[in-house]
């Protein structure tokens, strides 16, 4: 009986690991965002008023629609600048490629709305370039698109970098009999790394459409804003909250449609067991001029932090070092272990989205959904399920903030893994699985090992979404558990500058060090 | 990824929820809507005084934090905090309609006004801030606005600002302007501040910024957001305004025990403590609160509040306005 029961599973490996971690998902995202809508059904004038409130106002749809264009200019700013320096910075001998691939990398390790603040201290009217009419275009929709396209952009370079240095060298030396590097470049590499701009479009879109802080403070009306406003202000209603989240549904449904289209009938089998070649593409007479554009966009993503690092001064660092006490340690932990967990999923959701396993799709768009759902719905929703006697001991420990990294930020991991599987050739894995080996032996033995540079870049991405999270953690962190991102917010609003501006400086200067590590790491084992 | 590295993740995992998820027998929880900066050295005092370790939730009024008020009401019947300390008297009233509240007289309280505590002991208030205009020196040299109303003044279209009235102190502001000057009023002021450009800034500490950098002339704001500005060194004056008519806002800070909570006993003790009239003093000085009791010593800069006319409130029935008026100010908002 035992055996039988065991024969059968090892049969259905796919199957049981795959509702393993739809089990997961479902514990941290579909319960969490389905507990708001209790509360609804409780309240049917509620209801009423929620649904009346989202077919009625017009306003609502002007705000949907902004902000809809809104993360699509930003998105565009991103790519537009993105791509070409993820190609320069991937592939080729750009003069100082790994400090400026740091340089480049820094600003996504903060939150938005220090950004944001740095650029007040620069364009502000009595920043240190301000001006009437400098003032006047930071405080508009172009200096949202302008701000959010700087802080975002590190994505998109970091991703374009990394699919362009996943390609097989041999392709590339193919291409190079024939064709000079910028062909090179255009004609065989950009193409081929389809996949991961399409991730990074999808990643930029839904960060800039959920982004709540960098608006607000600009004072720009978006729509996050008014989801916002039924859990922020003194009017609770989770349940309209949820109601103002179901016009996201069809925009996850979208971005997902736009990315599976650019995937269908078209092979990405372009990664290679072999690594790169280890001459990088020279660019000759280029090479100075595509350095010094490459270094003033890293300037440009930079300036807001050495206007903060400014701001500190020596006084505000040492100070910022007396106020961090535990917050640091919470966040490293937190982001640390919830980095391996979604690698972990990662590994499993991203093949099984790759090959077209039955059911992938589904837990696809989950993550999507947590993702693309404003932080507030999300925070309020793990609050309702994890605050009971039974699940008390996660919800008073900083348990409750893994798996709220986990949920928000899966899609990050496993969309890195699925867009690395879908670029290898399933050849190998069909092979092994001619000669008897299961689901979990190919995974484990072929996929894993293969795939272990796409793997540490997931961990490695969604560590440094974890560590700069704010919206997600500041809702329900543990008394004493505050993160780092979450001390910072709070000392914002009446703590000296000097000292939120050190406590900031204190959290890039870890995630720089972080960086480091990772891609040393990545470098020599990966 | 190695197995060490599996390893280290899963004990580290382990180790954070036994270390956090552990019930302690002494600690206290607390929420506090008052700022971080200003509550921690007084919940340092207590952790030195009586050994036992605070474990602290902080609010903040920019926009992105839910604030611990909506989190208290979310934890409901099984709260996590024994108090709440509020940085304004209005919100624990949404807690008392709710039930939450567990009545307690402090010792401490005995000397505090009537009008700033709860006769059956649900909220006790001290320390109390007060909504001012802060006016740059630079921009304004002389004949600086002197009340409310001159937000909705031609001479300043287009000058002032005021933080989103959603959230943070001035939803209470407004409330208890619909209180004393009833809907019709209140709201043509609130549609004349939009017809002559006041600004809408997401937070008190937005407003002090614009105006400190010359963004606008004057802002309404809190006296500890004033307080700041002046110790950053920004140009600015601060002015009581309203001194010969509808007078002051004044909101003392609050502290009220949580029905349910973890640890009761503990609980009273923290709020005994931050009664004490050392504590008033010590706000008083470390971020110009305003003692709402006779007696005690406050800086030159700080005023008491017996020395102000203030805006004369039931703040139960600026409670009750408040979540009346939700509706309508999205609205205004344009949320």
């Amino acid at each position: 009986m035992g055996g039988a029961l065991i024969r059968a599973l090892l049969r259905r490996q796919e199957r049981w690991v795959l509702a393993a971690v739809g089990v997961v998902l479902v514990c941290v995202v579909a319960l969490p965002l389905g507990a708001p809508l209790l509360s609804l059904g409780s309240s049917g004038g509620s209801l009423s008023r929620a649904f009346r409130d989202l077919t009625n106002h017009a306003r609502l749809w002007i705000l949907l629609w902004r902000s809809t264009w809104l993360s699509s200019a930003v998105t565009v700013a991103s790519l537009c600048a993105g791509v070409p320096l993820g190609l320069v910075l991937g592939r080729t001998d750009v003069v100082g490629r790994r400090a400026l691939a740091l340089a480049l990398a820094l600003p996504v390790s903060l939150p938005p709305f220090l950004l944001v603040l740095g650029w007040y201290y620069i364009a502000g009217r009595s920043g240190w370039l301000g001006s009437e009419r400098g003032s006047a275009w930071l405080f508009s929709d172009a200096g949202v698109i302008a701000v959010l396209s700087l802080a975002f952009l590190p994505v998109v370079v970091a991703l374009s970098a990394l699919g362009v240095r996943g390609i097989d060298a041999s392709i590339e030396e193919a291409a190079r009999v024939a064709a000079g590097p910028r062909r090179t470049l255009v004609w065989i590499l950009l193409p081929a790394i389809w996949p991961s701009i399409a991730l990074a479009a999808v990643l930029v879109f839904a960060m800039a459409f959920s982004e709540l802080g960098v608006p607000m403070f600009l004072r720009r009306d978006v729509y996050p804003a008014a989801v916002f406003a039924r859990l922020g202000g003194v009017d609770y209603q989770p349940g309209e909250a949820l109601v103002l989240a179901l016009p996201l549904l069809p925009v996850a449904g979208l971005l997902m449609i736009v990315e599976r289209l650019i995937f269908r009938g078209r092979s990405f089998a372009v990664l290679g067991a072999s690594h790169l070649s280890t001459n990088p593409l020279a660019l000759g007479a280029w090479r100075l001029p595509a350095s010094a554009v490459c270094w003033t966009v890293a300037g440009l993503t930079g300036a807001p932090i050495v206007a903060l690092i400014a701001k500190a001064g020596l006084r505000g660092l040492l100070a910022g070092l007396d106020y961090v006490g535990a917050s640091l340690v919470n966040s490293l932990a937190t982001s640390l272990i919830a980095a391996a967990s979604i690698a972990a999923l990662a590994a499993v959701v991203g093949h099984g989205i790759a090959r077209r396993i039955r059911g992938s799709a589904l837990l696809d768009a989950l993550s999507m959904l947590a993702f693309l759902t404003p932080a507030a719905v999300l925070g309020t929703g793990l609050l309702a399920v994890y605050n009971r006697p039974m699940t008390g001991w996660l919800y008073q420990s900083l348990a409750i903030i893994v798996l709220g990294f986990i949920a928000r930020y899966s899609v990050v991991g496993v969309r890195t893994m699925a867009v690395a599987v879908a670029q290898s050739s399933p050849s190998f894995e069909e092979s092994a699985g001619a000669f008897g080996a299961r689901y979990v032996r190919r995974l484990v033995a072929i996929v894993l090992p293969m795939h272990r540079r796409a793997l540490v870049g997931a961990a490695l991405l969604a560590f440094l979404f974890c560590f700069r999270d704010l919206e997600t953690a500041v809702l329900f962190y543990p008394p004493g558990g505050e993160p780092l991102t979450v001390k910072i917010f709070t000392l914002e609003a009446n703590g000296p500058p000097p000292v939120v501006a050190g406590l900031a400086v204190v959290h890039a200067a870890t995630t720089l060090v972080a960086l480091a590590i990772g891609s040393a790491w990545f470098g020599t084992k990966a | 990824m190695n197995s060490n590295v599996v390893r280290t993740l899963a004990i580290g995992a382990a180790a954070l929820v036994l270390e956090m998820g552990c019930q302690r027998r002494n600690e206290v929880v607390v929420y506090t809507s008052v700022d971080q900066v200003v509550a921690e050295p007084i919940l340092d005092g207590f952790e030195k005084q009586f050994g036992v370790r605070v474990r602290a939730v902080f609010d903040t009024e920019e926009t992105k934090s839910t604030g611990v008020l909506n989190r208290l009401i979310a934890e409901g019947g099984r709260p996590q905090a024994d108090v709440f300390w509020s940085g304004d008297p209005v919100r624990p009233f949404l807690l008392v309609n709710r039930g939450f509240v567990e009545a307690y007289r402090s010792p401490n309280a005995h000397d505090i006004p009537p009008s700033f505590k709860a006769a059956n002991g649900e909220w006790s208030g001290f320390a109390a801030r007060a909504r001012v205009l802060i006016v740059n020196k630079n921009l304004v040299p002389s004949d600086p606005p002197k009340s409310i109303r001159d937000l909705i003044h031609v001479r300043w279209k287009d000058k002032a600002a005021i933080a989103n009235p959603l959230f943070g102190t001035t939803t209470m502001h407004v409330a208890a302007l619909f209180a004393v000057w009833g809907d019709e009023k209140t709201r043509a002021f609130l549609n004349a501040l939009r017809a002559n450009g006041v600004r809408v800034a997401s937070s008190n500490g937005e407003v002090k910024r614009l105006v400190s950098g010359g963004e606008v002339a004057f802002g309404l704001t809190d006296t500890d957001d004033a307080d700041e500005a002046l110790k950053e060194g920004a140009p600015i004056q601060v002015v009581y305004p309203d001194q010969d008519e509808l007078g002051t806002l004044l909101m003392p800070t609050t502290v009220l025990l949580m029905k349910g909570d973890p640890h009761p006993d503990l609980g009273k003790k923290l709020i005994d403590y931050l009664l004490t009239r050392d504590v008033e003093r010590g706000l008083a000085e470390s971020a110009a609160h305003l003692p709402v009791r006779a007696g005690i010593p406050t800086p030159a800069d700080v005023r008491a509040a017996t020395s102000l006319r203030f805006m004369d409130v039931d703040y139960g029935k600026v409670g009750a306005e408040l979540e009346r008026i939700q509706p309508w100010l999205r609205e205004w908002v344009g949320l």
